[in-house]
């Protein structure tokens, strides 16, 4: 059977969940591999979230939030982009490759924008093969 | 809070075909049927239809169901009617979810067997997230019956004057000495050719002398806190510090005249008698059009979309210029008989009650129209001496294929409209978005385009995007009236999925109050915790994923809801990987 990768996307009410719903109200096709999950501001992704996605078996994460300057709480978008750039270090000590994890900004009217992260994203996690953390985990355990 | 056994209701709606058609509405609903807590799952052609609503009601009632999940489209579009039919069987509003399958699932992907696949992962999600949601109880908040407007343009003095006039109290500010923006500065309106000062002056009189606004000239406006119905700023004039409280807030900020010296091949501050039209505007004002040497032109040209309808400037079109560049040819005819007069344009756009009607009557005027390529072949002016003119305009007339030259010594360049340079601060400080042109957005294209996503903020006029005089005012007008629907009801329903602090486990770090971008948290010496103030607090969450201990929830939004759709998303997905293999 050919892999196809399980994505989960953590999306910003205002901007990218918008944006996505854009991509649908125009009929713009891209990979069924991703799985939203709305949340207010992308200041809300916890590092757990991420985590949590990757133990329970998603290949990749993306998340997405309003573009710089344009965030509808004035700046949680920032605090993400801080968290991000730790996270991408955390997660390459635990064996997870850092491109398994992305920060993408998406506005609201950028529906084929954010088909064409998804389909970039879905191409390059599938290039990366399964992500194995939750076997580890499991065996660890 | 409700501690009983989740019994969950799962609706999975066809919507039609939008959903059917690309889903199996029947195995998602089947499937999903098998989790734990799920009582009743069923699959419906139209779920917000009176029916489908219904049949909600009439299940919770039946089923004693007291968890509901709908699987249809975003809960941007229906997440409030089915909130609504909850209430109607009794049942707290936040005890819903739904599962987005139309516009992230069944309009954007081609394969069946995945899209009902990502169906059931995004309606497992949905199940178990509702798991652990709880009932939130709305909080009404009291109206404050004064406006805040800002802008002393013909948009925001007509909303003040809507509002003020049926009896509450306006605080106008504007940020330039005197009352009136673009319009005041206008010689004729088109398209009937009507004195814009005869408008003008009356309405600014009875904006100035009424009882019921408060009038702020020369004044900008800083921050604004709260929310609808309850909003402060203080302002600064002559140095010293006024506080306002105010219930809704109209932007009217308008927009300014793009700069004509950006578009080089027109010479603009160059060559001595290219003029903008806001600078012959004046001229006609004073009821003397002179060049710059103080004879009368003999031959004028005046060149439409500088700046406007080119993508190296501004790709939208400034929509009033076509009409007002009509109007200048029709004054430069009664003002000046024997001058020619040419009218150098694109696409002539005359649009709206009267204006065809002005294009036609203006071309009976003895006036020369000529058309050019505004995307790849704007005119030159070059400089040149001659008998009655100092240019010459190089054009390609796009009609007849040929290349002209026509002599000029007086050229108006029709300005496009853009937004002003502080637009982001003003966005900023009252919570609202911006397109790519720094125009506001208005909540609904089409439903709404008065309202704003933040309650409580209207947008008006020009700062929306460019408008002409009755488009302004009407807008300006339904603002009015919409706030005042409001402040007749006198009180509003405002967003409870607000943050709060278990006081039992805030360390007393105080990183949230570092994070929050409201300043909503402050922290209580005595008890060593950080305290949330509901009432400035938007719900945006960064607090909640910056506490290091969880003391902070983000209600509607917890941890433990999260972590759950996660783990829903994923059992879905690995379960069905396994049943494949």
């Amino acid at each position: 059977m050919e892999y196809k990768p399980t994505i989960v996307a953590f999306l910003c009410n205002w901007c990218s969940y918008t944006g996505a719903d854009l991509a649908g109200t125009s009929r713009i096709k891209y990979a069924p591999n991703i799985r939203a999950i709305r949340v207010m501001c992308s200041g809300r992704v916890e590092p757990t979230f991420v985590m949590k996605a990757f133990t329970e078996g998603a290949d990749g994460v993306l998340i997405c939030g309003c573009h710089p300057g344009d965030c509808h709480y004035h700046e949680g978008n920032y605090k993400c982009l801080r968290r991000f750039h730790l996270l991408q270090k955390y997660i390459k000590q635990l064996g997870i490759h850092p491109d398994r994890l992305r920060l993408e900004w998406v506005s609201a009217s950028e529906g084929k924008i954010f088909a064409q992260v998804v389909d970039e994203m879905t191409e390059a996690v599938a290039k990366l093969g399964p992500c194995t953390v939750k076997e580890v985990m499991e065996t660890l355990s | 809070m409700t501690m009983e056994k989740p019994r969950i209701g799962v609706y999975v709606c066809w919507c039609g075909t939008n959903i059917a058609k690309m889903v199996d509405v029947e195995a998602v609903a089947d499937e999903i049927g098998r989790l734990p807590n799920v009582v009743i799952s069923k699959n419906y052609k139209y779920m917000c239809s009176d029916p489908g609503q219904d049949l909600i009601v009439r299940d919770i009632n039946e089923h004693q169901l007291n968890r509901i999940v709908v699987s249809a489209c975003s809960p941007r579009i229906h997440e409030l009617t089915f909130r609504k039919a909850l209430e109607k069987a009794g049942l707290n509003p936040y005890l819903f979810e739904m599962a987005n399958i139309r516009e992230q699932d069944s309009w954007v992907h081609t394969d069946r067997a995945e899209a009902t696949k990502k169906a059931k992962s995004l309606v497992a999600a949905a199940v178990n997230r509702v798991n652990f949601h709880e009932p939130l109880d709305a909080r009404t908040v009291n109206i404050n019956p004064s406006t805040l407007i800002i802008g002393g343009g013909i948009a925001g003095m007509s909303a003040a004057l809507e509002i003020a006039n049926a009896g509450k109290t306006v605080y106008l500010i504007e940020k330039s000495k005197d009352l009136g923006g673009h319009v005041a500065k206008l010689d004729l309106t088109f398209p009937y050719l009507t004195s814009a000062q005869q408008m003008m002056k009356p309405l600014i009189k009875s904006v100035k002398t009424h009882k019921n606004i408060q009038l702020f000239l020369d004044t900008e406006i800083k921050e604004i806190f709260g929310y609808i119905g309850n909003f402060e700023t203080t302002i600064k004039k002559e140095g010293k510090d006024t506080k306002l409280n105010f219930g809704n807030i109209i932007v009217a900020t308008g927009l300014r005249p793009s700069d004509a010296s950006k578009v080089t091949n027109y010479g603009y501050g160059k060559i001595p008698d290219v003029i903008t039209s806001l600078e012959f505007e004046e001229m006609l004002n004073k009821g003397k059009i002179v060049k710059k040497d103080g004879s009368e032109p003999k031959n004028v040209a005046i060149i439409h979309c500088v700046g406007s309808r080119n993508k190296e400037q501004h790709e939208y079109c400034s929509r009033t210029c076509c009409l007002t560049a009509l109007k200048y040819a029709n004054q430069l005819r009664s003002a000046l008989p024997t001058t020619n007069i040419y009218e150098l344009y694109a696409d002539m756009r005359a649009m709206g009650k009267g204006c065809e009607e002005l294009y036609a009557a203006t071309s009976r005027q003895h006036v020369m129209f000529m058309m050019f390529d505004q995307q790849n072949d704007i005119p030159k002016i070059k400089q040149s001496k001659g008998k009655d003119y100092s240019m010459l305009i190089e054009l390609n007339e796009k009609l007849s294929g040929e290349a002209v030259e026509i002599p000029a010594d007086m050229v108006i360049l029709m300005t496009g409209m853009e937004a002003h340079a502080n637009a982001k601060e003003i966005a900023h400080s009252v919570g609202i978005s911006m397109d790519g042109n720094a125009f506001y957005i208005e909540k609904h294209p089409k439903l709404d385009p008065v309202a704003t996503t933040t309650n409580g903020v209207y947008i008006v006029g020009g700062c929306q995007g460019p408008k002409d005089i009755p488009d302004s005012i009407s807008q300006a007008r339904a603002a009015a009236a919409r706030i005042m629907g409001i402040m007749a009801k006198g009180s509003v329903t405002v967003e409870v999925t607000t943050a709060c602090v278990n006081e039992d486990v805030c360390c007393g770090c105080q990183t949230c109050i570092k994070v929050c971008p409201y300043t909503a948290i402050s922290f209580n010496d005595e008890k060593r915790v950080s305290v949330v103030n509901e009432i400035l607090c938007k719900g945006c969450g960064t607090c909640g994923s910056a506490c290091p201990t969880g003391a902070i929830r983000s209600r509607h939004f917890t941890d433990q809801q999260i972590i759950s759709e996660i783990e829903g998303l994923m059992s879905m997905s690995l379960s069905l990987e396994l049943e494949e293999v």
